[in-house]
């Protein structure tokens, strides 16, 4: 390894957010998909849902937001940059910068679907701490979706197949993500302990961080020429 | 050679499996204690499933207990092989609501139903002491071959000697995928590990499927419905739905030696995405499925002697049936390569390939 000239992941980070945020259709598109999700939902189950279908709805909402955050080719994600970085990265620091940009997007997101969620649907089920508990909830979500789907997304681009492949790779992955999220929900909604609610958000947390210790181990396999 | 040894020998196996499957009987249990509708609390029929209780009605003799407490109802009739007619006999106390049900039969043996009967119109001291009984309830004759009777799953356990050993050949054959694609992604020149690890892939997608399906139809019969959400049931879905991702992802690329690096990685993860769902989550969650809420596997299924004298033998064999469907894939996809490479001479990515087509 070339070390004088390594940049470290948090520049490709700051990088990657600098010309994100430069292409306004870009992120704005991901948040105005996830309110009319939101939107959408509230049109077709009323102001004031049941516990149940609002914890549903939620998940679901947030997850296909994230598929469209996830799937998305970023402006760097083309050839010419990628042979550059070739040069200048190690691997590890792209796929290490990726799923930490993923993390701190999809946290954005989740709160922004929770906020919508909020505002149109209402939070009689989430009185008091509840509410910062599916907070809590939705952003460790958020973090374990792209730690786990990240190295899938690469995998999708670097086939060159697009969306459609990193849906068919992730969504299996999803599954059980929703899952534990929806038990956390309603662990929420009954007003479980602590212990129970800890339990979810730690297999949560688990799976994310397997996945994404995974993608660590493999992506310098999907990097080279 | 050493193939065709191992289908001949998965054959015999297998048909050994499924003779056994139709051939061994279910051994006698019983089901339930039924009071009679006009005499409700005098008199109960006993109701069994493989039981013999016509053939000696006059031998039967049943018993009511509880731990330190066991006493005999008067047999009246038998009036069919499943169903006998016994007045009942009760002490001035009990020492709990809950009684048992012990059945002898000479042809069935002991049979016991564990808290058969409820009962609340005797008074409950849990210091009431019984006498012992005069005889004791004699042991049975020995059982022909059988299979044991479990409460609820009753026939169904013959499933046992196909649902579960088709999963562990997924595990065996993703597992020799797993392999391939270390190897594949550690060398990157020869395409061979790509190509076992290509057909051990599919070879597990195939047996994940007949688990889910042999899987399925017995959740039907012993639960009730085709599927319940369990977290064993979602795990094996979620792994079915990855390694049929793979191919997906296969199909997607052109170019070989790319394909075979990015299916290699894809198949690591699919290997340990497998491991987390089937192995170790299942554990730490409640479970309907057997071996899970914290147990090991085997306890729960309650392998008699019987059951292992087919259930090892089927392990081996499907073990081997699968091993044999990925050497033949494997091989069929190498020729099929190698054609290919004869009407395309100026590929060299494919003239090149080192699959032993004839051995």
């Amino acid at each position: 390894m070339n070390g004088a000239h390594r940049t470290g992941f948090y520049v490709l980070l700051l990088h990657t957010f600098r010309t994100e945020l430069r292409k306004a259709h870009g992120w704005v598109g991901l948040g105005l998909f996830a309110l009319s999700s939101v939107y959408a939902a509230y049109r077709s189950v009323g102001p004031r849902p049941e516990a149940d279908t609002w914890n549903a709805l939620v998940w679901l909402v947030l997850m296909f937001s994230a598929f469209n955050a996830l799937a998305r080719p970023l402006a760097d994600d083309v050839r010419e940059v990628r042979q550059y970085q070739l040069h200048l990265l190690r691997p590890q620091d792209w796929i290490v910068a990726r799923t930490l940009y993923h993390g701190i997007l999809l946290t954005a997101l989740a709160c922004c679907v929770w906020i919508a969620f909020a505002v149109f649907m209402g939070t009689t089920h989430f009185e008091g701490m509840r509410f910062f508990w599916m907070l809590l909830g939705m952003v460790v979500t958020a973090w374990s979706l792209a730690g786990a789907i990240t190295l899938l997304s690469a995998l999708a681009a670097r086939a060159g197949a697009g969306f459609g492949l990193t849906a068919v790779l992730g969504i299996p992955l999803v599954v059980p993500i929703l899952l534990l999220s929806s038990r956390f929900g309603q662990a929420v909604i009954s007003g479980l302990g602590t212990a129970e609610k800890g339990e979810s958000l730690l297999f949560l947390g688990t799976f994310g961080v397997g996945a994404a210790a995974m993608g660590f181990v493999l992506f310098p396999y999907l990097w080279r020429e | 050679m050493k193939d065709r040894v191992a289908l001949l020998a998965s054959g015999a196996l297998l048909l050994y499996v499924i003779a056994m499957t139709c051939l061994v009987p279910l051994g006698p249990g019983l089901i339930a204690l039924e009071p009679v509708a006009d005499a409700p609390l005098q008199r109960f029929e006993v109701v069994g499933l493989g039981t013999h209780f016509a053939g000696q009605t006059t031998q039967s003799r049943v018993f009511v207990g509880q731990p330190g407490a066991v006493w005999e109802w008067r047999v009246l009739e038998a009036r069919s092989n499943s169903r006998l007619l016994v007045e009942s006999v009760w002490p001035e106390k009990l020492r709990s609501k809950s009684l048992d049900l012990f059945v002898y039969h000479p042809t069935d043996g002991t049979l016991l139903l564990e808290n058969a009967l409820h009962v609340e119109h005797v008074p409950v001291d849990a210091m009431t002491t019984f006498p012992a009984l005069s005889q004791p309830i004699p042991p049975g004759d020995a059982l022909g071959l059988h299979f044991p009777f479990q409460p609820q799953i009753f026939e169904s356990i013959r499933n046992l000697l196909w649902h579960v050993p088709m999963w562990f050949t997924m595990f065996l054959l993703a597992g020799i995928g797993f392999v391939a694609s270390i190897r594949q992604l550690g060398s990157n020149r020869l395409l061979a590990a790509d190509g076992q690890a290509e057909a051990a892939s599919r070879v597990a997608l195939f047996f994940g499927v007949l688990g889910l399906i042999t899987g399925s139809i017995w959740a039907r019969f012993t639960w009730g419905t085709w599927w319940v959400d369990d977290p064993q049931l979602n795990g094996a879905l979620v792994t079915v739905l990855v390694y049929g991702g793979y191919g997906v992802l296969r199909s997607s690329l052109e170019e070989a030696m790319l394909r075979a690096r990015l299916a290699a990685v894809y198949n690591l993860f699919a290997f340990v995405i497998l491991v987390i769902l089937l192995l170790i989550l299942p554990r730490f969650s409640e479970s309907l499925h057997p071996g899970k809420g914290g147990n090991p596997g085997f306890n729960a299924y309650d392998l008699d002697s019987t059951l292992r004298l087919v259930f090892y033998p089927a392990v081996v064999g499907w073990g081997m049936l699968g091993w044999v469907l990925y050497r033949l894939g494997y091989r069929m996809d190498g020729a099929t390569r190698w054609m290919e490479a004869q009407d395309a001479p100026q590929d060299l990515g494919i003239a090149s390939t080192p699959f032993s087509v004839n051995k």
